[in-house]
């Protein structure tokens, strides 16, 4: 068996946002896919206090088989909110037009994750697990982006995966570090950059 | 204590009548007939082998009406080899649904489960009508006997389908293996003969089936006292019990080890 993480500790206090770095390879997408809830620790626990999202990314939690629509339907069923809340704010933040009445897998990777982002952004959770979503889009998208998730939501958790280093720079204190999955926690997010620059 | 319950039984529900829903768009699409589909799929596979049938055999097998000996045969059949089919490698294909933390695999599993069987029972109902309008069939003798059959065929279905959905995560064998034994589920389960036919040492072999057990009581339930029939709720609920229990651990096995993109 190939052990993909080992050693990851880490706390989360509400509204503190920490960077994760790591090389292709270094256990990202499985810490994603671990605190996601889609998978299960081989051992050692992962303990939600908040209500963490789905990983926001290229892919993530919409359903390819179904609807732009229908996946707005969906996710206001399973979180109990008015179908009409979600549509409002994805129509308006997604901006994609008539494709929300055509099945999500004929979409461009592009448009999967402004769907997804506009659907996490809907359901306002404490916590958000973004997955290199922040250059998803363009400047319009980025700017919009920014404004919901860094200004209107600053008072929210964040786990942030990125490889923008301005952004982890300017809104992470802590970052997470992976290498060859094991984790070490930096207090200092600049230390932290340039050991992971260094790897 | 109490609201806190009654609060995540409503979630639950909500959340498997939108998996639900979503399962009927995945299956049939929004266009065309849609939702119906789910009744007249397996319709389309009960009435013309049920209607050829009533063309080629005769009308009375052992004394009894034949249409109604295969009705009672062939939906549990249908019912059994949907559900269990439905769940192969059920984890995998729904990995993606499971990023939503409030869906649990059970969830999943149930949602499916239940939509065979909602199909299944509207198919079975409007397959007796069609036979009764034809006058080929009776109505069952004994109703309740009949539910409780069912009711087993049923609880025998979705043990079994925890099973094939867990194992075949597990092992290409079981994947593999799996068709062969639905088609030859056809000719030992009970869905041709009653236990009373059997001579007496196969008889009693063949009645450790939970499937010929819930045969017998639904055969017990269409004819009445014209047969007789072995049918044995006790032991039935006790092995469904045990295949049950043995189902959830092995699902939750699986989900340790599935590997999702």
């Amino acid at each position: 068996m190939h052990r993909v993480l080992s050693d990851v500790s880490f706390e989360l206090a509400r509204g503190e946002k920490i960077a994760v770095l790591g090389r292709n390879g270094a256990g990202k997408s499985t810490l994603v896919r671990l605190l996601g809830g889609v998978e299960l620790p081989t051992s050692g626990t992962i303990e939600r206090t908040m209500s963490l999202s789905w990983p926001v990314g290229l892919g993530g939690a919409v359903l390819p088989q179904l609807t732009g629509n229908d996946n707005i339907r969906f996710v206001a069923r399973i979180y109990g909110k008015p179908i009409r809340e979600i549509r409002d704010f994805v129509e308006d933040f997604a901006q994609l037009g008539h494709f929300l009445s055509e099945p999500v897998k004929t979409y461009s990777s592009g448009m999967t994750a402004r769907l997804n982002f506009a659907l996490s952004l809907a359901v306002d959770f404490d916590c958000y697990l973004i997955d290199e979503i922040l250059a998803v889009g363009d400047q319009r998208f980025q700017r919009r982006s920014h404004e919901e998730l860094f200004e209107k939501r600053s008072d929210r958790s964040m786990i942030l995966i990125s490889h923008i280093s301005e952004i982890l720079r300017d809104y992470c204190s802590r970052a997470l570090v992976l290498y060859r999955g094991r984790g070490k926690v930096f207090d200092n997010i600049d230390l932290a950059l340039e050991i992971y620059n260094s790897f | 204590m109490f609201r806190s319950f009654l609060k995540q039984i409503n979630l639950q529900r909500r959340v498997i009548g939108a998996l639900m829903i979503r399962e009927i768009y995945n299956r049939f699409g929004r266009e065309g007939l849609g939702f119906a589909w789910l009744i007249v799929e397996p319709l389309m596979f009960a009435i013309p082998v049920l209607l050829v049938w009533s063309f080629i055999r005769a009308k009375y097998e052992h004394g009894l009406l034949m249409i109604s000996l295969a009705v009672t045969g062939y939906l549990p059949v249908l019912l059994f080899r949907h559900v269990c089919g439905t769940m192969i490698m059920f984890i995998r294909s729904n990995a993606t649904v499971m990023y939503h933390r409030q869906v649990t695999l059970f969830d999943i599993f149930l949602a499916r489960a239940l939509l065979e069987i909602f199909a299944n029972i509207m198919a079975l109902i409007s397959t007796i009508t069609f036979f009764l309008i034809l006058g080929d069939m009776r109505l069952p003798a004994n109703l309740p006997m009949f539910y409780l059959g069912y009711f087993f065929t049923i609880w025998w279905s979705v043990s079994m389908a925890l099973l094939v959905g867990a194992l075949t995560e597990r092992s290409k064998i079981v994947e593999k293996i799996w068709p062969v034994y639905s088609y030859t589920y056809m000719i030992f389960s009970g869905f041709f003969f009653l236990a009373d036919w059997l001579p007496p040492k196969i008889r009693n072999v063949a009645l450790y089936q939970p499937s010929l057990q819930a045969y017998e009581m639904i055969r017990a339930g269409m004819f009445g006292n014209a047969i007789k029939t072995y049918g044995d709720p006790a032991y039935t609920s006790f092995v469904l019990a045990i295949l049950t229990i043995l189902g959830l651990w092995a699902m939750r096995e699986a989900r340790k080890y599935v590997i999702i993109e």
